[in-house]
C-alpha cells in the first residue's frame, strides 16, 4: 500500500485490462478527490465502462492498483464494493420492476431494517434527504426513468456510500428531470460525497463537474479542473483530432428517378408510395413506432408484404425476400446492430464477406484468397480499427462494428442503400466518418434511405425528407429550406398531408 | 498475468479446446491398464465396427446443430429405413433397395425441414419438439410397415452381398464400414469448410436474422441441414442392420441422444454457428470408447446411462463457460 493523501477517496494507478485482441485499458491512472464532482468524458470504446466495471468488481483488472478510502483493493465483487461505500448507478438501472420503491432501496436487507415497516420508514428518510416525494409503496414499474434514478441514488446512500459513480445518467432524461438530477448532485456534494460523472454530453460536464478527465482508446489523455478546459480542447482530446463540423456538407448529386415504390399496405402501413432519386439521401422522419422501420423492411423483403409494386429504373422488380432485394441492388443496415446485423462470434472478415459470399465462389466453393482480400480491403478503406481481420467482431467497438456492416454491403456496390439508425450508439468521430461515407455513396451514383431518431442527423444529411405518422406519409419536405417545426408538426400528425 | 508464457497458454488452449482428445487418451490408458483385453485386436476391430452407425448419424447431426437447430427424429428414421430396406432386398434387388433406403432417409429429413419452415418454427426449442413428433411418426410407420416383426438376413433368399460386405467385410487391415466412414467424412468436411453453402449454414447458426438480412438463403440452409442429417441417418441405419444382420422396427432407439451427446462432447456448440465434423469424430470416439470400457469393466447398463447423461451436462456446462 502506498501513502494516499486523506483528501483522495479513490486512487487508480496503472490499471490495465485487455480482452482477446483488444487493449481496453492501458495503464490508466486517475486520482479522485473527496467532495468533488469528477467528470469522465470519452467516446464509446474509450474504456470508461470497462474502468467502472473493474471498480465495481464485474471485471478483474490485469495489473495496476486501486486504493479506495485508504485501502488497497485487489479482488472485489459488486456487493463488496457497495458495502465499502462505492456505489455505481448504471445506465440500465438495476431495480426490480415488480417490487416497491422501499423494497428496492433495501433489497435483501429487510432483516436489518427490522421488517417491512422499518424498510419503508428508512427508505422514506433517504428519499426525503434528496427531495424525492415518491411513495415508498409504489411499484418501480410505475415510475418514470428519472424517479427510478432517484431510487437508485437512495439505495446508494443507504449503503453509506462515500463515492457514487453515475454512468451516463442523462441519456433518458428530459430537461426538467435533468435539472432535478443536477440539484441532487449539488446536494450530495454538499454532504461531502464524491461523484464520478460519466458522460459524453459536454454541456453537462461544463455545467457541474469540478474536475474532468478525458479518456480515449483505453488511456487517460488529460485530467484537470474544468475551468482550464475549453470546449474545443475537450472535443479535440476526446476524438484525437479536430472536428470543425458535426456534419459534412449536404451532398448535391440528386439525379433522375431511380426507384418508385407504390402502395405498400399492411395492418400498420397505409398506402405508402414514394420515389427515390439517383444520388439522393431520402430521410424518414417520425416517432419511434410510426412505421419507418416497417416501410424499409417491407421494401427489403424482410417482412412478408404483398400487393405493392417496386420499380427500379422504370422496371418492375419482385422483392419477396432479402436475397431478392440484394439481387435487385439493395443494401440494408438494420436498426439493431448486434441482433440483426452481425454474427458476433464470427470474425471481422466473415462478417464483411457475408453479403458477397456467393460472388467470390467458383462452383459453390469459397475462394479464400478473394475473401481475405475483401476483408483487408474494407478494413483499410473504412479504417476499421481491429488488430486483425480474424478477431471476432464482438471485440470491436460499436462504430467499428457498424463499419463492418457498411463494408459488407459496399462490397456488392448496392445502388440503393437503406440505413436504419446507422449511427445509433456510436461515438462522434465514427459518426462523422459514417456521414462522409454516406456522402461518398451518393456522389458515386447510389441512393440512400436514411432513418434516424436523431432529428439533426436526418435534417442535416438528407436532400429530402418524408414525415411518417401512424403508418402514413404525412408530408414531403426539403429540410434545407423548411423550418424544423413545420417538419416536426407533420411528423407528429398535426397537419394535413403535403405530398 | 497479462501475457502469460506461451507454453502455459498452449496448455490452456489444449485443455479448453481439445479436452476431448485428452479424455480419450486417459480413457484408453486407464482401460488398457485395468483390462488388458481392451487392446486385443479383436476388441479394437469390434470398436471400429461399433462406431460406424453412430458416427454416420452424428456427422449428419453436426450440420443440424451448426445450423442452430436440432433433430430428435433420427431414431425414427433409423427404424423406418432399416425395416423398409431389408424388406426390399429380395423383391427389388440389393442395389435398388440400398438406394431406396438412402432416399427414404433423405426424404424424412426433407420432410422435417418442410414441417419446420412451413410452421415458421425458427427456434431450436420448437425444432426439438417438432422433430420429436416426427420421430414418433417415422417409428409408427416402421411398426405399421413391418407389423412389428423383426426381419433377419437368413430370411432373404436372394443375394445380399453388398450388405454383408458393409457389415462384415474388410479391406486389408480395416473394415469396409471404416473405409465408408473415411470417404464420407472427407466429403462432409469439404462441404462444411470449403463451400458457400457450408458457410451459409454456419452463418445461419451464428445469427439467423443477420444472415437472412444479408441475403443469405436461410430456408435453403435449413432444408440442406435436415436433408443431410436424414441421408446420413439412412446410411447409419444401413450400416447398423448390415452389422447385426437383423432389422427390428425399434433398433434406432437411443440414437438421438447418443448422436447429440457425441456432437456436443466433440465441441460443436449447441448455440449454433461454430463446430466441425472433425470434432464430432472425436466425440463419437469418446462415447463409443467409454461404452466399451464400461462394458469391459462390468459396469451396469443403468449406471452407464447415468454417466452419459452426466457427461452431456458437463459438456454443455463447459461450453457455456468458454464464452467470454
Amino acid at each position: 500500500m502506498e501513502t494516499v493523501g486523506s483528501d483522495i477517496i479513490l486512487s487508480i494507478k496503472d490499471v490495465s485490462k485487455s480482452f482477446p485482441g483488444v487493449h481496453a485499458l492501458d495503464k490508466v491512472s486517475i486520482d479522485f478527490r473527496r467532495g468533488v464532482v469528477h467528470g469522465i468524458v470519452g467516446e464509446n470504446g474509450a474504456g470508461k465502462s470497462t474502468l467502472m466495471k473493474i471498480l465495481s468488481g464485474v471485471y478483474q483488472k490485469d495489473s495496476g492498483s486501486v486504493v479506495f478510502d485508504g485501502r488497497s483493493i485487489e479482488h472485489t465483487t459488486p456487493y463488496e464494493s457497495m458495502q465499502r461505500g462505492l456505489a455505481i448507478i448504471y445506465q440500465e438501472l438495476n431495480l426490480v420492476n415488480t417490487m416497491s420503491v422501499g423494497e428496492n432501496v433495501f433489497l435483501g436487507r429487510f432483516k436489518e431494517m427490522k421488517g417491512m415497516r422499518g424498510t419503508h420508514a428508512n427508505a422514506r428518510k433517504l428519499l426525503d434527504s434528496i427531495g424525492c416525494k415518491v411513495s415508498t409503496t409504489k411499484l418501480i414499474s410505475e415510475l418514470s426513468v428519472s424517479t427510478k434514478q432517484m431510487v437508485e441514488i437512495a439505495k446508494a446512500l443507504s449503503f453509506k456510500s462515500k463515492l457514487i459513480i453515475m454512468d451516463e445518467p442523462s441519456s433518458s432524461l428530459t430537461a426538467e428531470e435533468m435539472a432535478e438530477l443536477v440539484k441532487i448532485i449539488h446536494q450530495l456534494k454538499a454532504q461531502g460525497l464524491s461523484i464520478i460523472y460519466i458522460s459524453h454530453k459536454l454541456d453537462e460536464i461544463f455545467e457541474f463537474c469540478d474536475i474532468v478527465s478525458v479518456m480515449r482508446d483505453g488511456r487517460v489523455i488529460d485530467t484537470k479542473p474544468k475551468s482550464e478546459f475549453t470546449r474545443n480542447e475537450l472535443i479535440t482530446k476526446m476524438v484525437g483530432r479536430t472536428i470543425e463540423n458535426e456534419y459534412p456538407p449536404r451532398p448535391r448529386s440528386v439525379g433522375e428517378t431511380l426507384m418508385e415504390v407504390r402502395s405498400i399496405n399492411t395492418h400498420k402501413l397505409h398506402d405508402i408510395s414514394f420515389t427515390l432519386k439517383k444520388g439522393e439521401i431520402l430521410g424518414f422522419v417520425g416517432l419511434v413506432g410510426a412505421g419507418r422501420t416497417e416501410i424499409v423492411r417491407a421494401l427489403f423483403g424482410a417482412d412478408k408484404v404483398r400487393g405493392h409494386r417496386v420499380l427500379i429504373n422504370g422496371k418492375s422488380v419482385a422483392i419477396r425476400n432479402p436475397r431478392e432485394a440484394k439481387d435487385a441492388g439493395l443494401g440494408f443496415i438494420p436498426e439493431d446492430r448486434k441482433l440483426q446485423g452481425l454474427v458476433l462470434p464470427f470474425s471481422v472478415e466473415s462478417n464483411i464477406s457475408m453479403a458477397s459470399v456467393a460472388n467470390f465462389s467458383r462452383f459453390g466453393f469459397i475462394r479464400k484468397s478473394l475473401e481475405r482480400g475483401i476483408g483487408a480491403r474494407q478494413v483499410q478503406a473504412l479504417s476499421i480499427k481491429t488488430p486483425s481481420t480474424k478477431v471476432p467482431v464482438v471485440n470491436l467497438s460499436g462504430g467499428n462494428q457498424q463499419k463492418c456492416i457498411v463494408g459488407r454491403w459496399l462490397e456488392i456496390s448496392p445502388s440503393i442503400f437503406i440505413m436504419d439508425e446507422p449511427t445509433r450508439g456510436i461515438d462522434v468521430g465514427a459518426k462523422y466518418e459514417i456521414y462522409v461515407l454516406m456522402r461518398k455513396i451518393v456522389e458515386e451514383g447510389g441512393a440512400i434511405i436514411l432513418i434516424s431518431s436523431e432529428l439533426p442527423e436526418v435534417l442535416n444529411m438528407s436532400n429530402r425528407v418524408l414525415t411518417i405518422f401512424e403508418g402514413r406519409i404525412t408530408g414531403e419536405f426539403e429540410p434545407e429550406s423548411t423550418p424544423v417545426d413545420t417538419i416536426m408538426s407533420a411528423a407528429l400528425g398535426l397537419r394535413g398531408g403535403a405530398a | 498475468m497479462k501475457e502469460s508464457n506461451p507454453v502455459l497458454r498452449a496448455v490452456q488452449v489444449l485443455f479448453r479446446d481439445y479436452l476431448v482428445l485428452l479424455m480419450i487418451a486417459v480413457l484408453v490408458a486407464v482401460t488398457a491398464i485395468i483390462e488388458p483385453k481392451f487392446m486385443s485386436p479383436l476388441n479394437l476391430v469390434n470398436i471400429m465396427r461399433q462406431f460406424g452407425p453412430l458416427m454416420m448419424v452424428s456427422l449428419g447431426m453436426t450440420f443440424v446443430i451448426i445450423g442452430g437447430f436440432i433433430d430428435l427424429s433420427v431414431a425414427g428414421i433409423i427404424n423406418l429405413v432399416a425395416v423398409v430396406t431389408i424388406s426390399l432386398i429380395q423383391p427389388i434387388g440389393q442395389v435398388p433397395a440400398l438406394l431406396t433406403g438412402l432416399g427414404i432417409g433423405a426424404a424424412c429429413g426433407l420432410l422435417n425441414s418442410a414441417v419446420i419452415l412451413s410452421s415458421g418454427a425458427l427456434t431450436q426449442a420448437e425444432a426439438l419438439f417438432l422433430t420429436f413428433g416426427m420421430s414418433t411418426v417415422f417409428s409408427a410407420t416402421a411398426l405399421l410397415y413391418s407389423h412389428g416383426s423383426t426381419m433377419h438376413f437368413w430370411d432373404i433368399k436372394t443375394s445380399k452381398s453388398i450388405f454383408e460386405t458393409i457389415g462384415a467385410g474388410t479391406l486389408g487391415p480395416v473394415s469396409v464400414s471404416f473405409v465408408i466412414f473415411l470417404a464420407v467424412l472427407f466429403l462432409l468436411w469439404v462441404f462444411q469448410t470449403k463451400t458457400t453453402e457450408g458457410r451459409a449454414i454456419s452463418l445461419t447458426g451464428g445469427n439467423k436474422t443477420a444472415a437472412r438480412l444479408s441475403g443469405i438463403g436461410i430456408s435453403r440452409a435449413i432444408v440442406v441441414i435436415y436433408t443431410i442429417c436424414g441421408l446420413m441417418t439412412g446410411l447409419g441405419a444401413i450400416v447398423l442392420f448390415s452389422r447385426i444382420t437383423t432389422a427390428a422396427p425399434v433398433i434406432g432407439a437411443g440414437y438421438e441422444t447418443n448422436a447429440i451427446l457425441s456432437v456436443v462432447v466433440g465441441g460443436t456448440t449447441l448455440k449454433g454457428g461454430k463446430g466441425s465434423v472433425l470434432r464430432t469424430v472425436m466425440g463419437v470416439l469418446l462415447v463409443v470408447l467409454m461404452s466399451n470400457c464400461l462394458n469391459l469393466l462390468g459396469v451396469s447398463t443403468y449406471l452407464q446411462v447415468a454417466v452419459k447423461g452426466a457427461i452431456l451436462v458437463l459438456a454443455i456446462w463447459l461450453d457455456n463457460r468458454k464464452q467470454v
